[in-house]
């Protein structure tokens, strides 16, 4: 089962690549898109059935010289799998009404997204390091060229382009030199030669192992200081390639780390484990505050991508720490509940960007302060929107609470067991999490409020349409996805405890199919309860209100007061960076912004203003401090450099002669 | 925080003491706000001596809150409105609406002697016209500026207290 359904999902995803390449544009865009979403399915199935036990691997040592390629399905890898193929389901369908425009049907793109997809599929099933390395560097080059797809039309594009290229192929020499530095040691690169040899390794090789993986996993994952790329790059990308990244390419971070950590070296000591919860609190809320002081959209949703994965982190940190300490119940629950937001956080975040995408497609800005009032002239993007904002703010009715809610509760039961470590991190864990799910409020309130209710702030915002019927039907089955996982957690924990199990050996820490409770400790939730229970206070409550409207004897109708000064206008409204304003003064030492200030007197006297100009930008704080000095360093070392090359034949002839003679002189001694 | 008490400790009490109650003689509609206005200050071209007059006595001297009477941010909030000045050719639709936008039952008083008759202002270029050749007015207080006690006497004859 697993075995056929993985090998139609990459079939599939070939053809589509090649329908994409040989059709004609017209017919290029329905047949390609319905066959990646057809490919989608299949790799949903193959990683269900891998989840549930039909584990499935395959050696073909002659598809490639020298290593060849091992493919193996465990229920870790499926469950990675079968997350992306339901992303790639509700994106390739959106991608047929997406792509219509602006040069996206082009060839380029239309086979490089199930290059993409295939390239997803095939990292979580790699079972031999070349295999996976070969995967890996698939999936960055395919999601590159994605992300330049449209440079021709904005010139920010190719910078971002630029950032993703080089920081994805650092991550990739660090992660490269991790897993070749432990192949060596362990005599073998398949995964299974690296599990056996790990116990055997001295304590600094697998730590020197650990952080140089880790520190490239977490470059793709979107964590704090290593995120730079990815509010960069998931914006500029086209939006349904924006979904894939940001909701199925960032997990494969966490799947990294996890199946490093956790089942190639079989788990290590605390500090390993702390350095990864400090790294996932810091992204959280370094990521959830520039979410809500950004005003564009997708930038918006890009940082709560670096939110989202930091809580995650957060989560297998502390899963990596208590087992480290022996508290195996513990430790399943913290790693189920950091997999159940992989799997949430796809599913909201596959919903927002396709919604955003389609706010894009159909005004043409990101700029959430030239956007409003969408509400009427796109009513279904605008409640796909809302649904996914709910879903992303972490309280009750959305799939995030339930998530972020099972992540507390390890956190906070960690407190009377623990040691003197646990008892210092886990209260700031848990500040960590909880304001970032305030702050995460704010933004999505930001997002929703701005963006979609009140009247539209430019002509473009007022002459919206709504988006074609495939882009809402892929919106729509993720919205389906998450409302599902909201209301019914009990489906999916099942299938995510054989992969917890693998990485943390134990019984289930989550059970129950509709009140979810925990194995060993006390606490219940129980999602469809609640959610019945407000919808029937919401309603009775309006019935209420409408029946006490209805009962008063005599009601005016009255002008709207605007001060009596003449018709509202829209700019009178809040902005996105207006109802950030407040946020962005309490944080101001975190997030410095940049604010100018000019004014111009008139000429005939300093006292009589002709004009003020006023702009603030909130910049990226890490970019600025950490990443432009190594990069002005890195200018100036080549300005420098230039000197040597001047252009004259005689003079690089020389340089040759004698680097030539050097070597040998060098040779010469050593040996 | 202890220099604060202390001050109003040593202060005591600066209001006057509260003048003779006055005549039930209320207008209809004000009798049916009970005993509580909540007063809209409007400007609608005035010189700003009646704002200081104004200022004076819902100030502590002359306190009056004491009566039952207090202003409030919006005619949204307001059973009266306190109209001063002459009303402007800008003020007058500005002025209409906010008598519009106060819920019933409302009152209006126009305060001074420009509310009154405009004034000095009176067939100005810029004048439309007292406050009554616009809006409804059921109290008018003479003075140029009125006294603080003209004010709170009539504040008092709305609120009954």
């Amino acid at each position: 089962m697993t075995s056929a359904a993985f090998t139609a999902a990459l079939g599939l995803n070939l053809l589509a690549a090649v329908a994409g390449l040989v059709l004609p544009p017209r017919s290029r865009r329905a047949a390609a898109g319905a066959v990646t979403a057809a490919g989608g399915a299949a790799a949903v199935v193959a990683g269900v059935s891998a989840m549930r036990g039909g584990e499935w691997s395959v050696r073909l040592p002659d598809l490639l010289p020298l290593a060849g390629v091992q493919l193996a399905l465990d229920p870790l890898g499926g469950l990675f799998v079968a997350v992306t193929g339901a992303v790639a389901v509700c994106a390739a369908v959106y991608g047929i009404g997406y792509t219509r425009h602006g040069g996206l049907d082009g060839r380029v793109p239309q086979v490089m997204a199930p290059v993409f997809l295939a390239a997803m599929a095939l990292v979580p099933a790699a079972a031999s390091v070349s295999t996976f390395l070969l995967a890996w560097e698939l999936m960055a080059l395919a999601s590159l060229l994605l992300v330049v797809a449209e440079h021709r039309r904005r010139d920010e594009v190719a910078a971002a382009g630029l950032w993703y290229a080089v920081m994805t192929h650092l991550g990739m020499v660090v992660i490269l030199a991790g897993l070749a530095g432990f192949a060596a040691a362990a005599h073998g690169e398949s995964f299974e030669r690296l599990r056996a040899a790990a116990d055997g390794l001295p304590e600094w090789g697998r730590a020197a192992v650990f952080l140089a993986v880790f520190a490239g996993f977490a470059s793709k994952a979107g964590i704090a200081p290593l995120h730079v790329w990815l509010p960069r790059a998931h914006p500029e990308a086209p939006s349904h390639v924006s979904a894939l990244m940001s909701a199925a390419m960032v997990n494969l971070g966490v799947y990294g780390i996890v199946r490093v950590g956790f089942d190639l070296l079989g788990g290590g000591p605390a500090w390993w484990w702390l350095a990864v919860l400090a790294a996932g609190g810091g992204s959280a809320l370094y990521g959830v505050l520039q979410a809500a002081v950004s005003s564009d959209i997708k930038r918006l949703l890009a940082y709560s991508t670096c939110e989202n994965m930091g809580l995650v982190l957060v989560g297998v940190g502390a899963s990596g720490l208590f087992a480290a300490s022996g508290a195996r119940t513990l430790s399943a629950l913290a790693l189920t509940a950091a997999l159940l937001h992989v799997v949430n956080h796809a599913g909201f975040k596959t919903l927002l960007f396709l919604a955003a995408g389609s706010v894009v497609h159909a005004t043409g800005t990101r700029d959430l302060d030239a956007l409003g009032g969408l509400r009427t002239r796109m009513p279904a993007t605008a409640a796909l929107f809302g649904t996914g904002a709910l879903m992303a703010s972490a309280l009750p009715l959305g799939n995030g609470f339930v998530s972020e809610w099972l992540l507390l509760q390890s956190l906070v039961h960690a407190l009377p067991s623990g040691g003197t470590m646990t008892a210092v991190t886990m209260p700031l864990a848990v500040a960590a999490v909880a304001l970032s799910a305030g702050l995460a409020i704010a933004a999505f309130v930001k997002a929703f409020g701005v963006g979609f209710l009140a009247r539209a702030r430019s002509s473009a915002a007022a002459q919206a349409r709504e988006a074609p019927a495939p882009m809402l039907a892929g919106m729509a089955a993720a919205a389906a996805g998450c409302v599902v996982l909201a209301l019914s957690p009990g489906l999916v924990l099942p299938s995510i405890a054989r992969p917890v199990a693998l990485a943390v050996p134990g019984p289930d820490a989550v059970a129950g199919p509709v009140t979810l409770r925990l194995a060993g400790l006390s606490g219940t939730v129980s999602p469809l309860l609640i959610a019945a229970f407000l919808l029937v206070a919401v309603v009775g409550l309006l019935a209420l209100l409408r029946l006490a409207a209805t009962r008063r004897a005599s009601r005016r109708r009255a002008r709207l007061w605007d001060c009596g000064a003449g018709p509202m206008s829209p700019r009178m409204e809040y902005t996105a960076t207006s109802f950030a304003e407040p946020l962005q003064r309490v944080f101001d030492n975190v997030l410095a912004p940049e604010t100018d200030l000019d004014v111009t007197p008139l000429k005939e006297s300093a006292y009589l203003v002709d004009s003020v100009t006023y702009r603030t930008r909130v910049g990226d704080r890490v970019e600025h401090r950490l990443y432009r000095p190594v990069l002005a360093a890195a200018a100036r070392v080549g300005e420098a450099a230039r000197g040597l090359a001047d252009g004259s034949v005689h003079r690089y002839v020389g340089y040759g002669f004698y680097a030539f003679t050097g070597l040998l002189i060098a040779l010469a001694v050593l040996r | 925080m202890r220099d604060l008490f202390r001050k109003i400790r040593t202060t005591g009490r600066a209001a006057e003491a509260a003048p003779r109650r006055p005549e039930p003689a209320l207008p209809a509609r004000a009798r049916a706000l009970a005993g509580s206005v909540q007063v809209r200050h409007v400007d609608a071209g005035s010189c700003n001596g009646c704002e200081v007059e104004i200022a004076s006595a819902f100030g502590p001297v002359h306190d009056a809150e004491r009566y039952g009477a207090r202003q409030v941010a919006s005619p949204r909030h307001a059973d009266a409105l306190l109209v001063t000045g002459p009303v402007t050719r800008n003020m007058e639709m500005a002025l209409r609406r906010t008598h519009e936008a106060v819920p019933e039952p409302k009152v209006v008083v126009a305060l001074g002697d420009c509310a009154r008759n405009c004034g000095v202002f009176a067939e100005a270029y810029g004048v439309a016209g007292a406050v009554r050749d616009v809006v409804p007015v059921d109290v008018e207080v003479p003075g140029c500026p009125p006294e603080p006690e003209a004010i709170v006497a009539a504040l008092r004859g709305l609120t009954g207290r």
